[in-house]
Protein backbone atom coordinates (compact mmCIF):
# COMPACT_ATOMS: atom_id res chain seq x y z
CA UNK A 1 0.00 0.00 0.00
CA UNK A 2 1.33 3.28 -1.27
CA UNK A 3 2.06 6.16 1.68
CA UNK A 4 1.58 9.34 1.00
CA UNK A 5 3.52 11.98 2.25
CA UNK A 6 2.17 15.78 2.80
CA UNK A 7 4.55 18.37 1.15
CA UNK A 8 4.53 21.99 2.78
CA UNK A 9 2.35 22.60 5.93
CA UNK A 10 -1.30 22.48 4.58
CA UNK A 11 -2.65 19.54 2.64
CA UNK A 12 -3.73 21.01 -0.92
CA UNK A 13 -6.81 19.18 -3.01
CA UNK A 14 -4.65 16.88 -4.56
CA UNK A 15 -2.89 15.77 -1.52
CA UNK A 16 -6.59 15.02 0.07
CA UNK A 17 -7.37 13.08 -2.81
CA UNK A 18 -4.56 11.14 -3.30
CA UNK A 19 -5.32 10.47 0.52
CA UNK A 20 -8.76 9.33 -0.90
CA UNK A 21 -7.03 6.75 -2.87
CA UNK A 22 -4.39 5.16 -0.31
CA UNK A 23 -5.71 1.51 -0.97
CA UNK A 24 -5.45 2.59 -5.17
CA UNK A 25 -3.79 5.56 -6.70
CA UNK A 26 -5.87 6.80 -9.37
CA UNK A 27 -3.95 9.38 -11.15
CA UNK A 28 -6.83 10.12 -12.97
CA UNK A 29 -8.27 11.31 -10.11
CA UNK A 30 -5.33 12.78 -9.22
CA UNK A 31 -5.16 15.24 -12.68
CA UNK A 32 -8.86 16.10 -11.89
CA UNK A 33 -7.98 17.14 -8.61
CA UNK A 34 -5.02 19.33 -10.12
CA UNK A 35 -7.04 20.90 -12.38
CA UNK A 36 -9.97 21.67 -9.75
CA UNK A 37 -7.01 23.02 -8.16
CA UNK A 38 -5.01 24.96 -10.10
CA UNK A 39 -8.16 26.78 -10.79
CA UNK A 40 -9.04 27.74 -7.57
CA UNK A 41 -6.10 29.20 -7.66
CA UNK A 42 -6.36 30.76 -11.11
CA UNK A 43 -10.01 31.01 -12.62
CA UNK A 44 -9.12 31.66 -15.99
CA UNK A 45 -6.84 28.22 -15.95
CA UNK A 46 -7.53 26.82 -19.11
CA UNK A 47 -7.79 22.46 -19.77
CA UNK A 48 -5.53 23.81 -22.64
CA UNK A 49 -3.11 25.32 -20.05
CA UNK A 50 -2.93 22.19 -18.00
CA UNK A 51 -2.61 20.05 -20.83
CA UNK A 52 0.22 23.01 -22.06
CA UNK A 53 1.60 22.18 -18.38
CA UNK A 54 1.68 18.19 -18.65
CA UNK A 55 3.41 18.09 -21.99
CA UNK A 56 0.32 16.65 -23.93
CA UNK A 57 -2.29 18.00 -26.40
CA UNK A 58 -5.44 18.96 -24.79
CA UNK A 59 -7.59 16.48 -26.87
CA UNK A 60 -6.30 13.84 -24.99
CA UNK A 61 -5.90 15.69 -21.66
CA UNK A 62 -9.84 15.63 -21.83
CA UNK A 63 -10.38 12.15 -23.12
CA UNK A 64 -8.50 10.68 -20.11
CA UNK A 65 -10.46 12.84 -17.62
CA UNK A 66 -13.93 11.64 -19.46
CA UNK A 67 -12.76 8.09 -19.28
CA UNK A 68 -12.59 7.77 -22.99
CA UNK A 69 -9.14 7.20 -23.10
CA UNK A 70 -6.72 4.43 -21.16
CA UNK A 71 -4.15 6.27 -19.54
CA UNK A 72 -0.83 4.30 -20.77
CA UNK A 73 2.24 3.54 -18.31
CA UNK A 74 3.82 6.05 -20.40
CA UNK A 75 2.07 8.46 -20.03
CA UNK A 76 1.02 7.36 -16.14
CA UNK A 77 4.99 7.84 -15.65
CA UNK A 78 5.38 11.28 -17.68
CA UNK A 79 2.52 12.63 -15.54
CA UNK A 80 3.05 11.34 -12.33
CA UNK A 81 7.21 13.03 -13.12
CA UNK A 82 4.94 16.26 -13.70
CA UNK A 83 2.56 15.83 -10.64
CA UNK A 84 5.92 14.98 -8.93
CA UNK A 85 4.84 11.72 -7.66
CA UNK A 86 7.66 9.34 -6.27
CA UNK A 87 8.60 5.88 -8.21
CA UNK A 88 6.54 4.14 -6.16
CA UNK A 89 3.40 6.11 -5.95
CA UNK A 90 4.10 6.32 -9.90
CA UNK A 91 4.18 2.37 -10.45
CA UNK A 92 1.40 1.48 -8.36
CA UNK A 93 -0.43 4.00 -10.91
CA UNK A 94 0.80 1.62 -13.64
CA UNK A 95 -0.06 -1.27 -12.19
CA UNK A 96 -3.98 -0.04 -10.71
CA UNK A 97 -4.47 1.17 -14.71
CA UNK A 98 -3.23 -2.52 -16.00
CA UNK A 99 -5.73 -4.08 -13.50
CA UNK A 100 -8.13 -1.98 -14.86
CA UNK A 101 -7.47 -2.36 -18.73
CA UNK A 102 -7.84 -6.06 -17.34
CA UNK A 103 -11.12 -5.72 -15.69
CA UNK A 104 -12.24 -3.74 -18.87
CA UNK A 105 -11.62 -6.67 -20.74
CA UNK A 106 -13.00 -9.13 -18.87
CA UNK A 107 -16.52 -7.26 -19.13
CA UNK A 108 -16.54 -8.01 -23.11
CA UNK A 109 -17.29 -10.90 -25.02
CA UNK A 110 -15.12 -13.84 -26.20
CA UNK A 111 -12.71 -13.15 -22.87
CA UNK A 112 -10.62 -15.49 -22.57
CA UNK A 113 -8.46 -16.58 -19.00
CA UNK A 114 -5.22 -16.56 -20.70
CA UNK A 115 -2.03 -14.01 -20.01
CA UNK A 116 -1.20 -14.28 -23.72
CA UNK A 117 -4.51 -13.46 -25.08
CA UNK A 118 -5.31 -10.39 -22.47
CA UNK A 119 -1.49 -9.19 -23.30
CA UNK A 120 -2.51 -9.07 -26.98
CA UNK A 121 -5.69 -7.15 -26.83
CA UNK A 122 -4.40 -4.98 -24.29
CA UNK A 123 -0.99 -4.11 -25.52
CA UNK A 124 0.28 -4.78 -21.75
CA UNK A 125 3.80 -6.46 -21.76
CA UNK A 126 3.06 -10.33 -20.97
CA UNK A 127 4.84 -9.44 -17.78
CA UNK A 128 2.42 -6.30 -16.82
CA UNK A 129 -0.31 -8.49 -17.01
CA UNK A 130 1.29 -11.02 -14.98
CA UNK A 131 1.70 -9.07 -12.37
CA UNK A 132 -1.63 -6.83 -12.59
CA UNK A 133 -3.73 -10.26 -12.43
CA UNK A 134 -1.60 -11.54 -9.30
CA UNK A 135 -2.76 -8.03 -7.90
CA UNK A 136 -6.38 -9.00 -8.81
CA UNK A 137 -6.22 -12.57 -7.26
CA UNK A 138 -4.69 -10.68 -3.72
CA UNK A 139 -6.95 -7.77 -3.62
CA UNK A 140 -9.99 -10.63 -4.11
CA UNK A 141 -10.43 -8.85 -7.56
CA UNK A 142 -10.20 -12.21 -9.71
CA UNK A 143 -11.11 -15.20 -8.87
CA UNK A 144 -9.76 -18.48 -10.86
CA UNK A 145 -12.10 -21.08 -10.55
CA UNK A 146 -10.63 -23.48 -13.03
CA UNK A 147 -8.82 -23.41 -16.06
CA UNK A 148 -11.03 -22.21 -18.22
CA UNK A 149 -13.10 -19.90 -15.93
CA UNK A 150 -11.87 -16.64 -13.72
CA UNK A 151 -14.69 -14.85 -12.16
CA UNK A 152 -14.31 -11.07 -11.82
CA UNK A 153 -16.36 -9.90 -8.63
CA UNK A 154 -18.41 -6.76 -9.47
CA UNK A 155 -17.09 -4.75 -6.63
CA UNK A 156 -13.90 -3.54 -8.47
CA UNK A 157 -15.16 -0.22 -10.66
CA UNK A 158 -12.84 0.76 -13.30
CA UNK B 1 7.85 -37.18 4.13
CA UNK B 2 4.16 -36.17 3.00
CA UNK B 3 3.31 -32.73 1.71
CA UNK B 4 7.12 -32.22 0.23
CA UNK B 5 8.40 -29.33 -1.42
CA UNK B 6 7.53 -29.74 -5.38
CA UNK B 7 7.87 -26.29 -6.78
CA UNK B 8 10.08 -23.01 -5.89
CA UNK B 9 8.95 -19.98 -7.53
CA UNK B 10 11.76 -16.87 -7.94
CA UNK B 11 9.93 -13.58 -8.07
CA UNK B 12 11.38 -10.84 -9.19
CA UNK B 13 11.42 -7.60 -10.93
CA UNK B 14 13.51 -8.61 -13.25
CA UNK B 15 12.43 -11.61 -14.46
CA UNK B 16 14.26 -11.83 -18.18
CA UNK B 17 17.57 -11.29 -16.35
CA UNK B 18 16.90 -13.83 -13.92
CA UNK B 19 15.49 -16.82 -15.73
CA UNK B 20 18.66 -16.05 -18.12
CA UNK B 21 20.93 -15.91 -15.60
CA UNK B 22 20.38 -19.17 -13.71
CA UNK B 23 19.51 -21.01 -17.07
CA UNK B 24 23.13 -20.03 -18.14
CA UNK B 25 24.73 -20.67 -15.03
CA UNK B 26 22.92 -24.08 -14.32
CA UNK B 27 22.09 -24.91 -17.75
CA UNK B 28 18.18 -25.55 -16.80
CA UNK B 29 15.39 -26.19 -20.04
CA UNK B 30 13.14 -22.54 -19.49
CA UNK B 31 10.10 -22.58 -21.23
CA UNK B 32 7.20 -20.51 -21.73
CA UNK B 33 5.37 -22.30 -22.99
CA UNK B 34 2.06 -22.19 -21.36
CA UNK B 35 -1.22 -19.75 -21.34
CA UNK B 36 0.54 -17.97 -18.12
CA UNK B 37 3.51 -17.12 -20.37
CA UNK B 38 5.12 -18.63 -16.75
CA UNK B 39 8.74 -19.64 -17.20
CA UNK B 40 9.54 -22.48 -15.90
CA UNK B 41 12.73 -24.12 -15.71
CA UNK B 42 13.50 -28.07 -15.25
CA UNK B 43 16.76 -29.51 -14.53
CA UNK B 44 16.48 -32.55 -16.80
CA UNK B 45 17.61 -34.40 -13.42
CA UNK B 46 14.92 -37.09 -11.30
CA UNK B 47 16.29 -35.67 -8.30
CA UNK B 48 15.09 -32.42 -6.67
CA UNK B 49 12.37 -29.87 -7.55
CA UNK B 50 12.08 -27.69 -10.60
CA UNK B 51 10.67 -24.03 -10.70
CA UNK B 52 10.00 -20.77 -12.41
CA UNK B 53 10.32 -17.06 -12.20
CA UNK B 54 7.33 -15.11 -11.94
CA UNK B 55 7.21 -11.35 -12.15
CA UNK B 56 7.36 -9.07 -9.47
CA UNK B 57 6.15 -5.20 -9.38
CA UNK B 58 8.38 -2.62 -10.10
CA UNK B 59 10.71 -1.85 -7.45
CA UNK B 60 9.60 -4.64 -4.98
CA UNK B 61 12.78 -6.96 -4.09
CA UNK B 62 13.11 -10.36 -5.53
CA UNK B 63 12.26 -13.29 -3.25
CA UNK B 64 11.55 -17.37 -3.45
CA UNK B 65 8.79 -19.22 -2.33
CA UNK B 66 8.33 -22.82 -1.67
CA UNK B 67 5.67 -24.74 -3.02
CA UNK B 68 4.11 -27.20 -0.91
CA UNK B 69 2.22 -30.39 -2.43
CA UNK B 70 -1.11 -30.99 -0.34
CA UNK B 71 -3.88 -33.65 -0.78
CA UNK B 72 -6.67 -30.85 -0.47
CA UNK B 73 -5.68 -26.91 -1.02
CA UNK B 74 -8.64 -25.71 0.75
CA UNK B 75 -7.91 -28.23 3.72
CA UNK B 76 -4.15 -27.13 3.49
CA UNK B 77 -5.39 -23.32 3.53
CA UNK B 78 -7.56 -24.37 6.65
CA UNK B 79 -4.95 -25.57 8.89
CA UNK B 80 -2.14 -23.46 8.13
CA UNK B 81 -4.50 -20.73 8.97
CA UNK B 82 -6.08 -21.92 12.01
CA UNK B 83 -1.89 -22.10 12.94
CA UNK B 84 -2.11 -18.66 12.41
CA UNK B 85 -0.69 -18.16 9.15
CA UNK B 86 -2.25 -15.39 6.35
CA UNK B 87 -3.96 -15.73 3.09
CA UNK B 88 -2.16 -13.62 0.31
CA UNK B 89 -3.90 -15.45 -2.99
CA UNK B 90 -6.65 -17.58 -2.30
CA UNK B 91 -7.29 -21.04 -3.67
CA UNK B 92 -7.49 -20.78 -7.65
CA UNK B 93 -7.28 -22.78 -10.27
CA UNK B 94 -4.77 -22.02 -13.00
CA UNK B 95 -5.10 -22.38 -16.95
CA UNK B 96 -2.79 -25.50 -16.93
CA UNK B 97 -5.21 -27.31 -14.15
CA UNK B 98 -2.56 -26.43 -11.25
CA UNK B 99 -4.50 -25.43 -7.62
CA UNK B 100 -2.57 -23.58 -5.66
CA UNK B 101 -3.06 -21.04 -3.15
CA UNK B 102 -0.39 -18.67 -1.37
CA UNK B 103 -0.45 -17.55 2.42
CA UNK B 104 1.93 -16.18 4.72
CA UNK B 105 3.39 -18.34 7.85
CA UNK B 106 3.25 -16.51 11.26
CA UNK B 107 6.47 -15.30 11.32
CA UNK B 108 6.07 -13.13 7.85
CA UNK B 109 7.20 -15.81 5.12
CA UNK B 110 5.07 -16.68 2.57
CA UNK B 111 4.88 -19.86 0.67
CA UNK B 112 2.38 -21.74 -1.53
CA UNK B 113 0.69 -24.92 -1.41
CA UNK B 114 -0.50 -26.41 -4.82
CA UNK B 115 -2.42 -29.59 -6.19
CA UNK B 116 -1.01 -30.61 -9.54
CA UNK B 117 -3.28 -30.94 -12.31
CA UNK B 118 -2.83 -33.74 -14.76
CA UNK B 119 -1.16 -32.05 -17.45
CA UNK B 120 1.84 -30.96 -14.85
CA UNK B 121 1.79 -34.45 -13.15
CA UNK B 122 2.59 -36.03 -16.49
CA UNK B 123 6.07 -33.50 -16.90
CA UNK B 124 6.51 -33.96 -13.41
CA UNK B 125 6.94 -37.80 -13.65
CA UNK B 126 10.27 -38.58 -14.65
Amino acid sequence: MPHFRLRGTSPTLTHICRLSYLASVDLIQVLSCELVQRRQRSPRYSLRAFARDLGIDHASLSQLLRGRRVLSPRLAKKFGAKLQLRSAEIAETCENHNAQAILRLSRTAGFRPNSRWIATRTGLPLDAVNVALARLLQQRQLIMESPTRWKFPATYHA
Amino acid sequence: MPNPVIRWQLITPEPDRAAAFYQKVFDWNLSKANALGYREFSSRETRGADGGVWPAPAGQPGFVQLFIEVESVARAVEAATDAGAKILIPESTLPDGDTMAVLMDPTGVSFGVCRLGRSALASTVK
